[in-house]
């Protein structure tokens, strides 16, 4: 039987049972949408309107109506893929290498974490899309002979280690996520009461019946997906910080960037999970199992990673003093005192400072606190990435080259529509797919829920 | 034995350590317990059950070192054997000169072929798949209930079962 | 299965640091001193690079054993309570590291940093390197030895410290000096990602002294890391296989074999991430550096990756490996001749070419364009003495205290690990 120390928190409040989480979780799935629910969900349609609108309008003209030029060729387009993969990231974290290190409390956040990451990386691979300018001509990034015989993609390109790497990452996620929502499905199955809803759910569980050979084959490819994932995850930020880093422009051409990019996106996308699971846990009055503890320890990740990323920028910084180039030092210098000063000051606040504020107890325990944080880290990282992409550019080698950037409505319109599209999706998730792992979360039911911790104690005294 | 021989009669319970430990008691008593179908992974539940261990995380060794050599041959064919490009001062004329440009599409599809692999063969082995009809035998096995499947005869007194398996814990006999 | 059975604590007792184990410690020391004094004898180039890197390594194994005390302190880990007298008793090693790496670096800078050579930053001196002067403000002696000093003391104070809470709690309140502990190992922690990065940039990236990467400190520390796991490894298997500390299951082991396996792979991928970057771009300021590992130590280069990577993932895959005592044992000796060949390829063939240079400035070579490093029975001997010295403190140390904290608060939790 496993044992926990009397230091650890419950991780369920109320002395709850079984049958208790199922009716918890089910609820929001098979009752009516608050009034809550569809004020959110009218705003973030009106957002993916909007990005509808943006994109169509983009790809019917072309790019041109973006504010790109010459010398600075990738702008918000790669700022928002960065941002938006970064923020996947927290998921596959969450619920691969919280896994391995046996974290208990990601069993009440993974499964809205991993839908975060889906969407987030749908949110990105649209930018990748668009970006493309002709779209319907994407396949050409995939290894396919041209049509005159033999010439292929070219793998000494990072953009193609890029469409690998993303669309192993997005369809790798979905199988586990998937994979772990099977059980979760079968419980809302058994208990739909329309023929309709019993019969979608019971395409969606796959007919599924918790014998003891699936069960401990469910654990074993749970666990060897975590064990896949958590390389991937690493890999797949790694291969995005590779698009710049392979180069030789300044402030790019960095060796601690794979890693740091990973750092920044874990940073990232836990402070989105903050965000939304903020909201979630008082919209589906989730309390009891998104707990101020859960909150606390998200919060803790976010102050390690936010103390690596800005190891990270301090470690650029000083190397590219050392470096002794001059380009190399322009770059930074350029970044902290040039025209895009204020993009690298709100960076530097937002990352670096902000999070610092979580060594406080008193504010890693506080819902609004860590709110307002939270949105705080999403903005400062956001601007990592463009300060990154656009400071990085508008000064090119030659000096006649030099340019400004600034962006359109229609980018602007793409990016809050963005915003709108992955709502959307999330608002969809949160009403038709059971937002806590049930079956899993069960499993801590009689070892460190807060009935059970209650029992210990008065056993032992 | 076809399948028409085989007669299953189920004890319910409901609780996961009454369960565990009742496969022992009754298997001592002469009943063949051969499952027990619960709402969550049950932790040594397949050791007590006898089950042997699963090997598809071989299979996923395997689905992905086939992904690893495909990713390899399908780099070395497109950009070593059948139009070798010269970029960046790097002519890719030799397969190890190139290889680190290679590594990142061998690792993804390595991941790629080991995960997908392994959940296919993981959804057809345990039959789990869209359009399945699930055979619900307490309809709360899912939620907080546990399903313990005991092999019978034809010619098995029920009644005796029954009671031996209410006396292990059973809340709940079904024949 | 469902029971509340109680574990007894065993290992009560200190460890026993027997007349044969002393014996053994102090002929590997010895054997060590011979071989340095006899590289010095024969005025070998060698002997001052060959140093640095072995004590390099001693240190990095101490050190990582108490920021990885301290990650089980900040991140509240249970399992591994019962592995933490080893884990202390690795870090006691920090301090007699600083000594020696004070005596190598006062006696032999000018050998192995090439900014330390008079005049280097002065104009018009024969020695004037204009891009090394450009660095004059970080690498400069007194910043230098400032720097050094502080690293020592802090890192030794916050050793001492976890150890002496860890001591007192046996007295009795097991939580009070976990929770105290817990509050030094967050501020240890930062103290740690500050004085690692710049450490690793003094003691071994300045060899090379035009060469930077970003990456560096990172690699550096995932390298130390591992080593620091593998030599834990080999103290804890050591210590089952004579009988000592029979709480540690099969259950720890797989812990533990865990962290040997993960860490080598993390390692594999920040070299791959140094190299593959430097050799994509392809730039002269960075490119020269893997060039000459590339042309002059090739097999050795090769050779640390295939070790560090192929070796751990290949054996240390499955479930069943991590759980085998004698297994993991010699994997972990594996590994740590693979990053001794690692800490080799770091030190070695820029410390050489300063060494050259400072020889043949002196007058002891001629001729000589390009001074290499090898590998002979004077640099296995100093490794010897190393480890020796290494192997003389853990036991000491492990002599001085029982095995294990009996009233840490995770003991329960650790004492019922199962996985």
């Amino acid at each position: 039987m496993h044992k926990e120390s009397e230091l650890r928190p419950p991780l369920i409040l109320g002395e709850k049972t079984w049958h208790d989480i199922t009716e918890d979780v089910c609820r929001p799935v098979e009752s009516k949408a608050n009034k809550w629910w569809k004020i959110a969900f009218t705003v973030a349609v009106a957002g993916l309107l909007w990005w509808i609108i943006s994109v169509s309008y983009t790809l019917g003209t072309g790019l041109g109506v973006w504010g790109l030029n010459k010398t600075v060729g990738w702008a918000w387009d790669i700022t928002n893929f960065v941002w938006w993969v970064g923020i996947g990231h927290a998921g596959t974290l969450i619920s691969a290498i919280l896994l391995l290190f046996r974290q208990k409390w990601r069993l009440s956040i993974n499964r809205s974490a991993e839908a975060m990451t889906i969407f987030a990386v749908i949110c990105a691979a649209t930018f990748i899309l668009s970006h493309m300018g002709r779209p319907w001509v994407g396949y050409w990034s995939l290894p396919l002979a041209n049509q005159f015989g033999s010439l292929w993609v070219n793998f000494n390109s990072p953009l193609v280690w890029d469409v690998f790497a993303i669309s192993t990452y997005f369809s790798v996620s979905i199988v586990f996520w998937y994979t772990g929502l099977i059980p979760d499905f079968a419980v809302i199955r058994d208990r739909a009461k329309t023929k309709w809803s019993k019969r979608i759910y019971t395409i969606l569980s796959f007919g599924w019946v918790g014998t003891a050979k699936n069960w401990q084959r469910f654990e074993e490819v749970s666990l060897v997906l975590a064990g896949l994932s958590t390389p991937l995850v690493l890999s797949v930020h790694s291969v995005v910080s590779m698009d710049f880093a392979t180069s030789i422009v300044p402030g790019w051409h960095t060796t601690i960037f794979p890693p740091y990019f990973v750092a920044g996106a874990i940073f990232s996308g836990f402070a989105m999970v903050q965000t939304l699971l903020i909201i979630v846990r008082k919209v589906l009055t989730l309390e009891d199992y998104i707990t101020i503890y859960h909150i606390d320890m998200m919060n803790r990740v976010i102050l390690i990673t936010g103390s690596i990323v800005g190891v990270a920028y301090l470690t650029e910084f000083f190397i590219a003093w050392y470096s002794g180039v001059e380009y190399e030092q322009y770059a930074f210098i350029n970044r902290a005192t040039g025209p895009y000063w204020w993009a690298y000051w709100s960076m530097m606040t937002c990352n670096v400072i902000t999070p610092q504020l979580f060594w406080s107890s008193k504010l890693r325990e506080n819902v609004f606190a860590t709110f307002i944080i939270s949105i705080f880290v999403n903005i400062g990282m956001w601007f990592e990435r463009f300060v990154i992409i656009v400071t990085s550019l508008h000064r090119d080698y030659v000096t006649s080259s030099w340019t400004m950037y600034s962006p359109t409505w229609v980018e602007a319109g793409i990016f809050i529509g963005s915003i709108g599209l992955f709502f959307t999706c999330f608002l969809l998730f949160a009403r038709v797919f059971p937002v806590i792992a049930m079956s899993e979360l069960k499993t801590i039911v009689k070892s460190s829920s807060e009935g059970a911790k209650k029992k210990s104690n008065q056993s032992n005294h | 034995m076809s399948a028409a021989e085989k007669k299953f009669v189920y004890g319910i319970f409901n609780d996961d350590e009454v369960v565990v430990n009742a496969i022992g008691t009754l298997r001592s008593q002469g009943l063949k317990v051969k499952d027990v179908i619960s709402p969550f992974p049950i932790h040594g539940l397949d050791h007590e059950l006898g089950l042997a261990r699963t090997r598809i995380s071989i299979c996923a060794f395997i689905y992905g070192m086939t992904g690893l050599s495909l990713a390899l041959l399908m780099m070395y064919y497109m950009n070593i054997f059948d139009w070798a490009m010269d970029i960046g001062g790097k002519p890719s004329f030799a397969f190890y000169k190139n290889l680190p440009a290679f590594i990142p599409v061998t690792f993804e599809s390595t991941v790629l072929c080991a995960a997908h692999g392994m959940v296919i063969t993981f959804l057809l082995r345990s039959k789990i798949l869209p359009g399945v009809e699930p055979h619900i035998i307490h309809p709360r096995m899912a939620d907080d209930h546990f399903v313990m499947a005991i092999q019978v005869k034809e010619d098995t007194d029920l009644a005796k079962v029954e009671s031996l398996v209410k006396a292990a814990g059973a809340v709940e006999f079904k024949s | 299965m469902g029971h509340h059975q109680h574990i007894e604590v065993t290992s009560t007792k200190p460890y026993e640091f027997t007349r044969k184990n002393r014996m053994i410690a102090g002929v590997m020391i010895i054997i060590g001193l011979i071989a340095i004094i006899a590289q010095f004898a024969t005025h070998h180039t060698q002997t001052w690079s060959n140093l640095l890197m072995n004590n390099f390594m001693f240190m990095g194994m101490a050190l990582c054993a108490t920021f990885f005390l301290a990650v089980q302190y900040v991140a509240e880990v249970g399992w591994s309570a019962v592995i933490k007298r080893p884990v202390e008793a690795m870090g006691q090693a920090i301090p007699v590291a600083g000594g020696i790496m004070v005596v190598i670096i006062l006696l032999g800078g000018q050998s192995l940093y090439h900014w330390m050579a008079p005049g280097i930053s002065t104009p018009g001196s024969e020695n004037y390197d204009a891009i090394i002067a450009g660095k004059n403000a970080f690498l400069n002696p007194v910043f230098f030895w400032i720097r050094v000093v502080a690293y020592f003391v802090i890192w030794t104070y916050f050793t001492k410290l976890f150890r002496k809470n860890s001591l007192l709690s046996d007295e009795g309140d097991g939580k009070g000096y976990w929770l105290k502990n817990k509050s030094a190992a967050a501020k240890f922690l930062v103290l740690f990602a500050a004085t690692e990065s710049t450490m690793s940039w003094d003691f071994i990236m300045s060899i090379d002294t035009h060469w930077y990467s970003t990456l560096f400190a990172w690699y550096t520390f995932a390298g130390m890391f591992v080593t620091s796991i593998a030599a834990l490894v080999f103290t804890i298997t050591y210590l089952k296989s004579k009988g000592y500390l029979q709480e540690v299951t099969e259950h720890h082991l797989h812990d533990i074999g865990k962290f040997m396996f993960a860490f080598s792979i993390f390692w594999t991928y920040l070299w791959f991430c140094q190299f593959m970057l430097i050799w994509y771009s392809n730039i002269p300021e960075e490119v020269t550096y893997f060039m000459l590992r590339q042309d002059h130590y090739r097999g050795w280069w090769l050779g640390s990756f295939f070790i560090n990577f192929i070796a751990p993932f290949v054996i240390l895959m499955t479930r069943d490996a991590k759980r085998k005592l004698y297994l993991l044992m010699y994997m972990s000796i594996v590994i740590f001749i693979g990053h001794w060949i690692d800490t080799f390829v770091m030190v070695i063939p820029g410390s050489m070419l300063t060494a050259g240079h400072h020889a043949a400035e002196a007058g002891a070579h001629h001729g000589h364009a390009l001074s290499l490093g090898s590998v002979g029975l004077m640099e296995i001997g100093t490794t010897l003495g190393f480890i020796g010295l290494f192997m003389y403190i853990v036991q000491h140390h492990l002599s001085k205290a029982p095995l294990v904290a009996k009233n840490h608060p995770m003991l329960e939790e650790s004492l019922h690990h199962a996985i």
